[in-house]
C-alpha cells in the first residue's frame, strides 16, 4: 500500500495535559476511515492538528510526496464540526472566493463552485441568498463544498453528520460515499452506525490513545461474537433447556422473546441446533447470527 | 493573485456592512463641527438668552490654521475613537466566530492575509479623512480666510500618518488577541501611554509620533515643513510598519484553533 | 438677531440625516441584531450622529 499519509507518535499537549497520545497511523488513496472514539477522546484535537491548525506537541505528519517544509495546506480540506462563514456572503460568493484562496483561477473557481453547488444540493436560488439566511443542513454542505473545492487528497470532517437531522444525515452519508473515488475521507464520530455504513478502516481512539484499528472486516472478526438469535413461534422456554443439553452451547438467555445462545463453537453448534430443530419441526421465525455490531465491538476494546 | 482575492473580500465587506458609507460620514461630521459651531457662537449664545447686560465677550478671531487644526483635534480624540472601534474586530472576530479555522485552513499566506486587512482599513481611513478635511478646509475659506490647497493636502498627508499608526498599532493587537474588546482597550491605551510618555520626555522625544499635531500646526504658522515634522513622520511610518511585520510573524506562531 | 446662514448648516444637517437614513434602513434590512431592534431604532433616531454609529459598532450581529 501506497501511504497517502503517515502519522508518526502524533502528540498535543496543553500544558501537563495530553489530549493526543503518540498516536501513529497511515492510510492509502480513496479510502474512508472514521475515527471513532467517546465524548473527549481527543477527536476534534487529532483532526485540527492534522489539518494543520495546531501545531503537534511531538511527532509528525507526513504526505507522500511531501517535501521537507512544503505548505501541505492544498491537499487538506477541512469542515469543523460547527463551521461558521462570512455570514454577508452569498453561498456562491463564499465557495467562489474559498476557491480563489486555495490558488484556483477565477474562472476555475467559478465553474467549480456551480459544479458543487449541484453536487451538494444547494440550488441556484439559494446559492445567490446571504449564508445568514441558511439553515444548518445547508451550511453544513455548504461546508463541505468549501471543503473539496480544490479537489484535496485527504478531507477530514469532523462529525459532519451529528447536527444533522435523518434525511439530511442520509445524504451527507451518500455524499461522502460519493467523494471516496475522488480522495481520502477521515471523518470522526461518535455515532458508530455512521462509521458502519461508511468507513473502510476504522481508528478507534479513547482517551487520546489508538486502542484499535483496521479494516472493519477485520476488526469485525477479531471481535466476532458468538452468539445466535433464534426466534421460534411458540414459547422459546421448552426449546431453551433442549439447547442448553448440547454439548457445543455455553448458555443461553432470553430477552424480549428472543432465545440468545452463546456457543462454545459456532460452526458446530449452528449444525447442532438447525439440525434438532428440522428434525422437531421447530416453528422456527428467526435463525440469525450476530455480527459484531461496531457498538459491542467498542465497549467491549474500550473496557478492555 | 490571492492578495487581490483578500482585500477584494475586505472591500465588499465593508461595503456590505456600510462602513464605507458611515466612517466617512462620521469623518465628516467631526471635521466641519467645530469650525461650524464656533462661527455660529454668537447666535448661539443670543439664542440661548445672551449675555447680561454689561459683560464685555470677545469672541477670538480664529485664523484659517488655527480652526484647521481644531478639526485636527476633534479627530484626535473622538475620530481616533472610531476608528479604533471599527478596525477591533478585523481579525479578532474571524478568529472568534471561527471563520478563521476555514479562511486559514486553505493555503492561504498569512502576510497576504494581515496586510490585506491593513491596507483596506488604511484606505478606508485615508478616504475619510480627506473627505473630511476637505470640507473642512472649505467652511474654513467659506467663514475665516482662505488656506491654501497646497496647505490643505500637507495637513492631510502629515495627518493621515498619524492615523496610519493607529491603524497599525490596532491590527497588532488584532493578531494577538481573540476579543475586539481587548483590542480596543489596548490600542486606546497604547496611545495613551505614548502620548503621556510624550509629555515627560518631550525634552528628548523630539520625534515622537503623538507630535505630529504640533508640526503640523508649525508648519502652517511658519509656511514651511521643518525637518522634525519629516523625522516624525518617518518614525510614525517606520513604526506602523514595523507593527505589522511583528503582526505577521505572530500570526504565523499562533495556533489558529482551539 | 441676525438669521442663521441656512446655507451654511444645511450641508451638516444634511450629512446627519445620512447618517440617521443609512442606519435606519440597514437595521430594517438585517436579520438579527444584538440586542432588540426597536432599542436600536429609538437610539439611532434620538441620539444624533453617535447613535447611528453606535449601531454600527455595537448593534450590527457581526457575522
Amino acid at each position: 500500500m501506497v501511504a497517502l499519509l503517515t502519522v508518526e507518535k502524533l502528540t498535543k499537549k496543553y500544558g501537563t495535559k495530553t489530549i493526543v497520545d503518540q498516536i501513529s497511523f497511515k492510510f492509502g488513496h480513496h479510502k474512508c476511515v472514521a475515527l471513532i472514539g467517546p465524548n473527549g477522546a481527543g477527536k476534534t484535537t487529532t483532526l485540527r492538528t492534522l489539518a494543520g491548525l495546531l501545531r503537534p506537541t511531538e511527532g509528525t505528519i507526513q504526505f507522500e510526496s511531501q517535501a521537507k517544509n512544503q505548505d501541505i495546506r492544498s491537499w487538506i480540506g477541512y469542515l469543523p464540526q460547527y463551521p461558521s462563514f462570512h455570514s454577508w456572503m452569498t453561498g456562491k460568493e463564499f465557495l467562489t472566493y474559498s476557491g480563489r484562496l486555495a490558488k484556483l483561477t477565477k474562472i476555475e473557481a467559478a465553474t467549480r463552485a456551480i459544479e458543487l453547488l449541484k453536487v451538494v444540493g444547494i440550488s441556484e436560488e439559494a446559492s445567490n441568498e446571504r449564508i445568514s439566511r441558511y439553515s444548518g443542513g445547508m451550511k453544513q454542505r455548504l461546508g463541505i463544498a468549501q471543503a473539496i473545492i480544490h479537489k484535496p487528497k485527504l478531507l477530514i470532517l469532523d462529525e459532519p453528520v451529528a447536527s444533522l437531522d435523518p434525511i439530511g444525515r442520509r445524504e451527507v452519508l451518500v455524499l461522502m460515499e460519493q467523494l471516496k473515488q475522488e480522495m481520502t475521507i477521515l471523518f470522526s464520530t461518535h455515532i458508530l452506525n455512521d462509521a458502519e455504513e461508511v468507513s473502510d478502516e476504522l481508528l478507534l481512539l479513547n482517551k487520546g490513545k489508538i486502542i484499535e484499528s483496521g479494516s472493519l472486516q477485520d476488526l469485525q472478526k477479531k471481535y466476532q461474537t458468538t452468539v445466535i438469535k433464534l426466534e421460534i413461534d411458540d414459547s422459546v422456554d421448552i426449546y431453551q433447556e433442549k439447547i442448553n443439553a448440547l454439548e457445543s452451547v455455553a448458555n443461553t438467555k432470553i430477552e424480549r422473546g428472543a432465545l440468545f445462545i452463546s456457543t462454545v463453537d459456532l460452526k458446530i453448534a449452528r449444525e447442532e441446533i438447525l439440525t434438532l430443530a428440522a428434525k422437531e419441526h421447530w416453528p422456527i421465525t428467526t435463525f440469525s447470527i450476530n455480527r459484531a455490531s461496531l457498538e459491542d465491538m467498542f465497549m467491549r476494546v474500550v473496557n478492555n | 493573485m490571492q492578495w487581490s482575492t483578500l482585500f477584494q473580500k475586505e472591500l465588499l465587506e465593508n461595503w456590505r456592512n456600510k462602513k464605507w458609507i458611515w466612517v466617512p460620514l462620521v469623518i465628516i461630521l467631526l471635521s466641519i463641527m467645530d469650525p461650524i459651531t464656533n462661527y455660529f457662537l454668537p447666535q448661539i449664545i443670543e439664542s440661548v438668552g445672551g449675555m447680561p447686560d454689561g459683560t464685555v465677550f470677545e469672541l477670538p478671531d480664529f485664523s484659517p490654521s488655527e480652526v484647521i487644526m481644531m478639526s485636527l483635534s476633534q479627530l484626535s480624540s473622538l475620530g481616533v475613537l472610531v476608528i479604533v472601534l471599527l478596525s477591533m474586530g478585523t481579525i479578532s472576530g474571524e478568529r472568534k466566530s471561527g471563520v478563521s479555522e476555514l479562511i486559514l485552513v486553505k493555503p492561504v499566506s498569512y502576510s497576504n492575509y494581515i496586510t490585506s486587512k491593513w491596507l483596506s482599513l488604511l484606505l478606508l481611513v485615508w478616504l475619510s479623512l480627506f473627505l473630511g478635511l476637505l470640507m473642512s478646509w472649505y467652511y474654513t475659506n467659506i467663514l475665516y480666510g482662505t488656506l491654501s490647497f497646497v496647505d490643505f493636502t500637507k495637513v492631510f498627508f502629515f495627518y493621515g500618518i498619524w492615523l496610519t499608526l493607529v491603524v497599525s498599532l490596532s491590527i497588532f493587537y488584532n493578531s494577538i488577541f481573540k476579543s475586539s474588546g481587548l483590542v480596543a482597550f489596548f490600542t486606546i491605551l497604547t496611545i495613551m501611554i505614548m502620548s503621556i510618555i510624550t509629555k515627560i520626555f518631550h525634552h528628548v522625544l523630539d520625534w515622537s509620533p503623538n507630535n505630529l499635531s504640533i508640526y503640523i500646526q508649525e508648519m502652517l504658522t511658519a509656511e514651511k515643513i521643518n525637518g522634525d515634522l519629516w523625522a516624525t513622520s518617518g518614525v510614525a511610518l517606520a513604526i506602523s510598519v514595523l507593527l505589522v511585520l511583528v503582526s505577521i510573524q505572530m500570526f504565523k506562531r499562533k495556533e489558529m484553533a482551539g | 438677531m441676525e438669521t442663521i446662514n441656512w446655507a451654511l448648516l444645511a450641508p451638516l444637517l444634511i450629512i446627519e440625516f445620512l447618517l440617521l437614513i443609512v442606519a435606519i434602513v440597514d437595521l430594517i434590512k438585517v436579520k438579527e441584531t444584538n440586542g432588540p431592534k426597536w432599542m436600536w431604532a429609538l437610539i439611532i433616531i434620538v441620539i444624533s450622529i453617535i447613535g447611528p454609529v453606535l449601531y454600527f459598532i455595537f448593534g450590527r450581529r457581526q457575522r
